[in-house]
């Protein structure tokens, strides 16, 4: 075998294209956190609520959501959503609305697991004080659940970022988008995607890293 | 809106789908298997007293965590044959690809199953003279397993979700059949909605079952 000479500097070249690639990926990131975690708000609510009929839609969007491959969403969104409402969305709108819907579920599941690990106790003690179920949840339980849906908020967040990569297959420009186009030009997929794996290790390695920092931080106090 | 679902096309593309969903099938329990057998050797190393087998294992996971898993199969695919000198086939590359990202994953469940289980089981086991290696096999693992099945099942469904990536490197599973599909008839919703469908009577059973085995523990503990 012919020794393979590495040449990193021709896809370098092309960084323009990779840092508006990286900007794509932290722009459906950014907004699919966002609407996630309204979303999630939302349905944790109705899966949680005390009339049958909502606690019934929040756990089937749960469920649906989390035996389905995400691709399966992003496509969804893109091809087939347009069918039924006639509205046809770009990729990054499809994008961000297939991973927001997707993640509303995941969040709702960490709002869920937060609240309800807290004990009956608390709930029980607050309403013995006089306080209404609304304000034992925002005065009471939910300050106590917060710290304990960091760690699992944060890992969603994760899995957000690294699933953002499918917006690739919509052709929408994020960080594996571009390094398609660039392992096409330059004919070196080796360095295109040792590249891309580095730099997505990178971004979520420092972005992990700062979590444990928050994590720790919280604990303490 | 006047939209008419197709019925007809639903059943028409079945035979279709089926195919794909034998290949995804196949390629669940490949990686699951590979997956979790070498997972449990990266565990070991994790957890060495040699300090650079402890970093090998840890390189190893952060590696394939903190890289979006669509990445790591196209780098198998496009990158990885320059490196050695062979094409592998797609489901080959996918394979590969999948059952290092499960390797990865799992080899985590099996760290923190061993390091739950609390000193004095070592200890006791040592103290009526059972070696180090006989403590892990006899006394600590077979603990480890039991706590950790709702862990592996949950990993179970995520391999299933992650197959699904396999479409972007053509290997002919279920989601790359659906894409077919959906351009060659133009009936993106109806087909689209299906392969969904499809995907969740194959990963309900599997998330049914883990929250099933929680639910059994948590009334156990």
């Amino acid at each position: 075998m012919q020794q393979y000479e590495w040449d990193f500097g021709a896809v370098l070249a092309y960084w323009p294209m990779l840092l508006h690639g990286l900007w794509g990926t932290v722009a459906i990131s950014a907004l699919a956190i966002l609407f996630g975690i309204v979303g999630g708000g939302l349905v944790a609510a109705m899966r949680m609520s005390r009339h049958v009929a909502l606690r019934t839609i929040g756990t089937a969007y749960i469920e649906f959501y989390r035996n389905t491959p995400g691709i399966v969403h992003f496509f969804w969104v893109y091809y087939a959503l347009p069918v039924i409402t006639n509205v046809k969305l770009g990729p990054l709108e499809a994008a961000v609305v297939a991973l927001a819907t997707q993640s509303s579920a995941f969040y709702a599941e960490v709002l869920r697991g937060g609240i309800q690990s807290i004990v009956r106790g608390q709930w029980e003690g607050a309403t013995a004080l006089g306080m209404s179920r609304a304000d034992a949840l925002r005065r009471i339980i939910v300050p106590q659940a917060a710290r304990r849906m960091v760690a699992p908020f944060v890992e969603r967040s994760f899995e957000i970022v690294k699933t953002s990569s499918l917006a690739s297959t919509l052709a929408y420009g994020e960080l594996l988008y571009q390094g398609m186009q660039i392992a096409s030009i330059t004919y070196r997929p080796l360095e295109t995607y040792s590249l891309l794996a580095l730099i997505y290790f990178a971004l979520l390695y420092v972005l992990s890293s700062l979590a444990k920092i928050l994590e720790d931080r919280l604990q303490e106090a | 809106m006047g939209y008419q679902f197709d019925f007809s096309m639903v059943v028409k593309i079945l035979p279709v789908l089926w195919r794909g969903v034998l290949v995804t099938l196949e390629l669940w329990v490949i990686c699951l298997a590979v997956g979790l057998v070498l997972g449990f050797f990266v565990s070991l190393a994790r957890i060495s007293p040699f300090a650079p087998v402890r970093l090998a294992g840890r390189s190893f996971v952060e590696l394939f965590r903190n890289i979006p898993a669509l990445i790591q199969l196209i780098w198998f695919f496009y990158a990885f044959p320059i490196l050695i000198g062979a094409q592998l086939t797609p489901f080959v590359a996918a394979a590969l690809g999948i059952s290092l990202n499960t390797a990865a994953f799992s080899a985590e469940i099996y760290r923190s199953g061993i390091q739950s289980i609390e000193r004095g089981q070592w200890e006791g086991a040592m103290a009526i003279g059972m070696s180090r290696a006989d403590t892990f096999r006899r006394v600590i693992l077979p603990q480890v397993f039991r706590r950790m099945l709702p862990a592996f099942t949950n990993r179970a469904v995520e391999v299933a979700k992650v197959t699904s990536l396999a479409s972007v490197l053509s290997v002919h599973e279920l989601m790359y059949q659906g894409r077919v599909l959906s351009s060659t008839y133009y009936r993106p919703l109806e087909i689209l909605t299906t392969v969904g469908v499809v995907y969740l009577v194959m990963i309900y059973p599997m998330t049914w079952t883990s929250s099933a085995l929680e639910r059994r523990m948590r009334r156990k503990a």
